[in-house]
């Protein structure tokens, strides 16, 4: 490559590949997207189930979410030492998920302290839609975008339902449109691009 | 017309291919650069140390897992090159001509 003299056509052209392929290294396994998901979809039909008293539970299911936390930290670390290159929109997608997850703990422990009531799961599905949906266009990829949507349609739902219960079972579809398929999506796409670039 | 001489540094295919590279990212490994750019570790590492010395990029070594890791960004005085160079190319299309 090195020496050989270069037309303005060649530069720019050369300037445009290198920005697109710089564009589209995006690090995405989707394990974060499976884990939250899946930790909500358990979570709130526990919570359902217990609460409903069809089943005896000897603690409250939310717990599950320190495991959880506990569980990104590694996998966070993880996948920072496999990443080869950091986007300036890699840093905007993480701030989002930041204000994200003091907003939720914000409005459960507050919610669950004040004894609110309802409201605090329809707000969650709000809040579950807002950086999903954002995610989606930040990455150009549909399923996330639908899963946003489909949180604020279920927030609707849930405003309307005006029903503790059935409003678990309706937060539980809302991580599981929003994180578990788009996760599952992700995961795919990821192990394609692994076995692509490393033959693995 | 009069054009603005392209800097020397730049207009070199796998330098330019750093630099536009470096600009879409806020960092990016050595393998990363040698892997989006096609090119060996030899030269890349040659012209690496081109940009480093004349201040466009900033480059740090550091250890990942036991193994060493080559850490590169593009310093502000590199984004302005960038920028010039650019606006030089520009110049040149405009003017219709094409400098070789």
């Amino acid at each position: 490559m090195e020496e050989q003299k270069l037309s303005t056509e060649e530069s720019l052209l050369l300037i445009t590949s290198m920005i697109n392929k710089a564009k589209n290294s995006y690090y995405e396994s989707g394990l974060g997207a499976l884990l939250w998901g899946f930790t909500n979809l358990i979570c709130f039909v526990l919570a359902f189930l217990k609460d409903t008293h069809r089943i005896l539970f000897p603690f409250n299911p939310f717990i599950l979410m320190i495991i959880t936390f506990i569980l990104q930290l590694y996998f966070d670390s993880r996948e920072k030492k496999n990443k080869k290159a950091i986007n300036y929109l890699d840093d905007i997608h993480k701030y989002i998920w930041y204000a994200f997850a003091v907003s939720v703990l914000i409005l459960t422990l507050v919610g669950g302290y004040t004894q609110i009531g309802y409201i605090v799961l329809p707000v969650l599905l709000v809040l579950f839609a807002i950086p999903t949906f954002i995610s989606g266009c930040i990455k150009k990829f549909t399923p996330l975008i639908v899963g946003g949507i489909g949180c604020w349609v279920l927030s609707i739902l849930a405003f309307v339902n005006k029903d503790q219960y059935s409003s678990y079972l309706l937060v539980a579809a809302g991580a599981t449109i929003a994180w578990i398929i788009p996760g599952f999506i992700l995961r795919a796409n990821f192990k394609k691009q692994m076995q692509q670039e490393h033959g693995v | 017309m009069e054009f603005k001489e392209l800097d020397p540094i730049l207009h070199a295919p796998l330098r330019l291919a750093v630099m536009s590279l470096l600009l879409s990212v806020r960092e990016a490994e050595f393998t990363f650069i040698k892997e989006k750019t096609n090119s060996t570790a030899g030269n890349l590492s040659v012209q690496i140390t081109k940009l480093k010395d004349v201040g466009y990029i900033e480059v740090t070594k550091q250890f990942n897992n036991n193994y060493p890791q080559t850490i590169c960004r593009i310093t502000p005085k590199g984004l302005e090159a960038f920028e010039l160079y650019v606006k030089a190319l520009q110049g040149y299309i405009h003017g219709g001509d094409d400098k070789k």
